[in-house]
């Protein structure tokens, strides 16, 4: 691994779990990284003609500088080839198959020095999770890609209660503990918290330590009527402990999407209604979530 | 042109004339069967024709059908062997067993001096450690070899691969990497032995060679077909094969060729990817079949190997206590697929190692089959070494065919016992005897290159059950008789190809594919089987004979 190895972002989870919708919303929001989607099948991502370059065989080039390549029978060899290409992507993101344990797919990062992991995120289905956690046939890979994820996104959350998303939650945490887990529907979320991760960042993360387990995650809903340099001044008490945040806010100048990476704020105008939905990753010294709730001024969550 | 052929004896496995001494070809097919007495009126009926007494000597069998192998056979005699037993490569030559990691090592620096090239990747196959006793093979070894070049040794199941340092150094593997899959020496450092697809990878990054591709080459083809005649196939498969234009048409130029000696059923890769694309392009191969040539099933895999530990086993799992495996395919997905290519009338062969794939396989098949009746799919499962009585029952009634793995006997026999499955169900590994019994069509199979392509050895492993440290597995329900045994290697795989119409027994009518043997198979001791010199083949009715040993 060198410092200009490439991040791969592993996105695990069961046959119609929402890993397509979720492919999808990060090629689309892939904000300049040039990223090489490996997926299963093509077909099943629709992607709309007018976005598409060129199609060559097995792979897609998209517009925005993405390609799109078919895994067919062989994932060994469709990272290879994206990696033999003369022109290599910025950011790889695999989709395992169902029933892969992602783990193993991460182990290539480990043989290959222009790769590193960024991170495996998994999909537990909202609908669907207490069929996979009981089948018989099923329930171990289920257990083996939860313990492999770095990031759990609960998907599907339109279509069931409430309580069924904040269960689900619960057992999940009982289950990983260390592990943030986020709800989503229809594939949304932040592309930059998905694809930043940084679970073996070179900087910071020695080999030995490769796989780390130590995320804190939080995610709450905020007044909807904030000041920007409120929130800055906050998130501020955080760092060095903050690795991301991000959030729809409004204030007197109008709505506003944050960003923090990198130790950077940014804001910027958005055209929409703020959802005042807060999300934010850190270290394990980040403050509990009790202050992180009183820090923040979380409003009670709502539906 | 006709011709009869005198040979000492003939095994037709037709029922009706188990026996004769002459056989008669014409245009490449069976003209007629039968001894001297017969000779007169065949040649009343079918005018004049020469009597050949080239197999005078000789018994003659129906040409052996490998059902389960694979083309890579062919593409690895373009690599080194280092194999435990001595094995005959495709032009004749017969390359010496090695006994010793050190051999191993000798043997390939020796190769590596020889080469013009010392810095091209230097690449053997056929290791296998089981024969070893002690320790393991070690990059160290390897830079032995040579520490200028990339030095990459294929364990024979494929499953497992060595390196030396450089190309450890190259792909950048550090003492930190810390995975199951990079197996570690006794201080704690990554050996250079790499497990499953990581080692797979990690070579294709560093020499930029797919180790197990390049199967459309006319030379991997050829060497193929070249090590098939040594052994008496005269039909063999590739399972499986993504089959682009580009490599079909290699396919229809080589194998189509006269002096070719070989029938070849590839099967369609259809695991990955969308059904309904799989069967468009089985379909669109249709045309572009031959006498030779076929192109008529799809191969699915549905769980890895037993002994790497991806094979989904039932409760109690395994028997050292490893998680259980991997599915190749998910449950749900299998059944969309078997239940595509069942409606479309395309023959599935699945690959199923663990008894809980097994049954899952059988539930897919089930279904497809409630949705779409098919009275004689000949639906195959392959491998199915750990299946019971109750998945043969069920097989036999919804018509399933077995290709039994039965090679594993011998070579994993041992690690079943201990290690995988313990003697309980490695007694019934790859049970030819239990699924007879249970009405299930049965063949037997190599897996080239995972094991020797050797009918012989093959049906020897049947009859004899016995592990590579004598132990045997089972009993006499288990076992296959000599005659079943060659059945199995002759028309019950050929039944399973869809093609026992054609080939498979030696009957008027049929084509003229026969092995050419010096000995009787069954009149031999059943523990020389595997010893029986083959020495060539007839492939429509033309004759491919063997360099003789001594030659």
């Amino acid at each position: 691994m060198s410092t200009t190895s490439i991040p791969v972002t592993i996105i695990a989870g069961f046959l119609g779990c929402g890993k397509t919708s979720l492919l999808n919303h990060l090629l689309a929001n892939a904000k300049g990284r040039r990223l090489a989607a490996l997926v299963n099948d093509f077909g099943a991502l629709n992607i709309d003609s007018e976005l598409i370059a060129a199609q060559n065989g097995n792979q897609i080039s998209l517009a925005n500088g993405c390609v799109c390549c078919s895994i067919g029978d062989d994932l060994t060899k469709a990272l290879a080839e994206v990696m033999m290409q003369s022109t290599r992507p910025d950011h790889i993101v695999i989709e395992a198959s169902g029933v892969a344990d992602p783990a193993r797919i991460a182990a290539f990062t480990q043989v290959d020095r222009d790769l590193r992991l960024d991170g495996i995120v998994t999909l537990v289905d909202a609908t669907a999770h207490h069929l996979h956690a009981d089948d018989p046939h099923l329930a171990d890979n289920y257990h083996r890609q939860v313990t492999a994820a770095h990031f759990l996104l609960i998907s599907k959350t339109d279509l069931v209660a409430e309580g069924t998303v904040q269960s689900l939650e619960t057992t999940l945490q009982q289950a990983k503990p260390e592990t943030p887990i986020a709800a989503i529907a229809h594939g949304q979320f932040d592309s930059d918290i998905i694809l930043g991760l940084g679970v073996d960042a070179p900087h910071e993360t020695p080999l030995s330590d490769a796989i780390r387990h130590d995320f804190r995650h939080w995610a709450g809903h905020m007044p909807a009527h904030v000041p920007r340099a409120d929130v800055i001044a906050a998130l501020a008490t955080l760092a060095p402990n903050l690795l991301r945040a991000k959030g729809v806010l409004a204030d007197d100048d109008g709505a506003y999407v944050l960003h923090y990476a990198g130790g950077q704020v940014t804001t910027s105008a958005f055209d929409g209604v703020p959802s005042g939905h807060f999300v934010l990753i850190g270290k394990p010294d980040l403050p509990n979530n009790e202050d992180l709730d009183a820090l923040l001024k979380k409003q009670k969550e709502c539906a | 042109m006709n011709k009869i052929y005198r040979a000492k004896s003939i095994i037709t496995m037709n029922p009706n004339q188990p026996r004769a001494t002459h056989i008669a070809v014409r245009d490449g097919h069976i003209l007629a069967v039968g001894d001297a007495s017969t000779i007169d009126q065949w040649q009343a009926s079918w005018g004049e024709m020469d009597i050949d007494t080239q197999f005078a000597d000789n018994t003659l069998l129906p040409g052996f059908v490998e059902g389960h192998s694979h083309m890579m056979e062919g593409l690895f005699w373009q690599y080194e062997y280092v194999g435990f037993y001595d094995r005959e490569g495709p032009d004749g030559t017969v390359h010496a067993g090695l006994t010793s990691i050190d051999g191993v090592v000798a043997r390939l620096r020796a190769i590596n001096q020889a080469r013009e090239d010392q810095t091209a990747p230097l690449i053997a196959w056929g290791f296998d450690p089981i024969f070893f006793e002690g320790r393991r093979m070690s990059k160290a070894d390897l830079d032995g070899v040579s520490t200028e070049c990339a030095v990459i040794v294929l364990h024979a199941s494929l499953h497992i691969l060595n390196t030396n340092s450089f190309v450890m150094d190259k792909a950048g593997v550090t003492a930190g990497d810390n995975n199951e899959h990079v197996r570690r020496d006794e201080d704690g450092q990554p050996s250079g032995e790499f497990l499953g697809q990581l080692g797979m990878y990690m070579a294709m990054r560093t020499t930029g060679l797919d180790l197990l591709g390049a199967a459309g080459s006319a030379q991997t083809l050829v060497n193929f077909a070249n090590v098939a005649r040594q052994t008496g196939v005269t039909t063999a498969t590739d399972l499986a094969n993504p089959l682009p234009e580009k490599d079909v048409e290699t396919m229809r130029q080589t194998v189509n060729q006269d002096d070719f000696p070989m029938r070849l059923v590839v099967a369609f890769q259809g695991s990955g990817g969308d059904p309904e694309a799989g069967v468009a392009h089985i379909q669109g191969l249709q045309d572009k079949q031959s006498d030779k040539l076929r192109f008529s099933l799809v191969k699915l895999v549905a769980d890895g190997s037993i002994q790497g530990f991806s094979a989904r086993l039932k409760w109690p799992g395994y028997f050292n206590g490893a998680d259980n495996g991997l599915w190749y395919i998910e449950p749900e997905r299998l059944k969309d697929l078997v239940a595509a290519y069942n409606a479309a009338g395309i023959q599935i062969h699945i690959h199923t190692n663990g008894d809980e794939c097994t049954e899952v396989a059988l539930d897919a098949i089930e279904a497809a089959l409630r949705a779409a009746p098919w009275a004689d799919h000949r639906h195959t499962l392959q491998h199915c070494q750990m299946a019971n009585r109750a998945q043969f029952k069920r097989m036999a009634k919804l018509g399933v065919g077995v290709n039994l793995f039965s090679n594993h006997l011998y070579y994993w026999g041992d690690a079943h016992i201990s290690t995988t499955m313990g003697p309980e169900r490695a007694a019934r590994l790859d049970d030819a005897g239990g699924a007879l019994a249970e009405g299930v069509p049965v063949a037997i199979h190599s897996d080239a290159p995972v094991t020797a392509l050797a009918p012989l050895f093959t049906a020897w492993c049947a009859v004899n059950r016995r592990s590579s440290q004598g132990v045997q597995l089972g009993g006499d329900t288990e076992k296959l008789s000599v005659a079943q045994a060659l059945r199995a290697i002759t028309l019950g795989a050929a039944y399973s190809l869809r093609m026992d119409g054609e080939i498979g027994s030696l009957e008027v009518g049929k084509r003229a594919d026969m092995a050419i043997l010096a000995d009787d198979p069954l009149s031999v001791d059943p523990e020389g089987l595997k010893d029986i010199d083959v020495c060539g083949t007839m492939v429509g009715g033309r004759v491919h004979m063997n360099a003789k040993p001594d030659a």
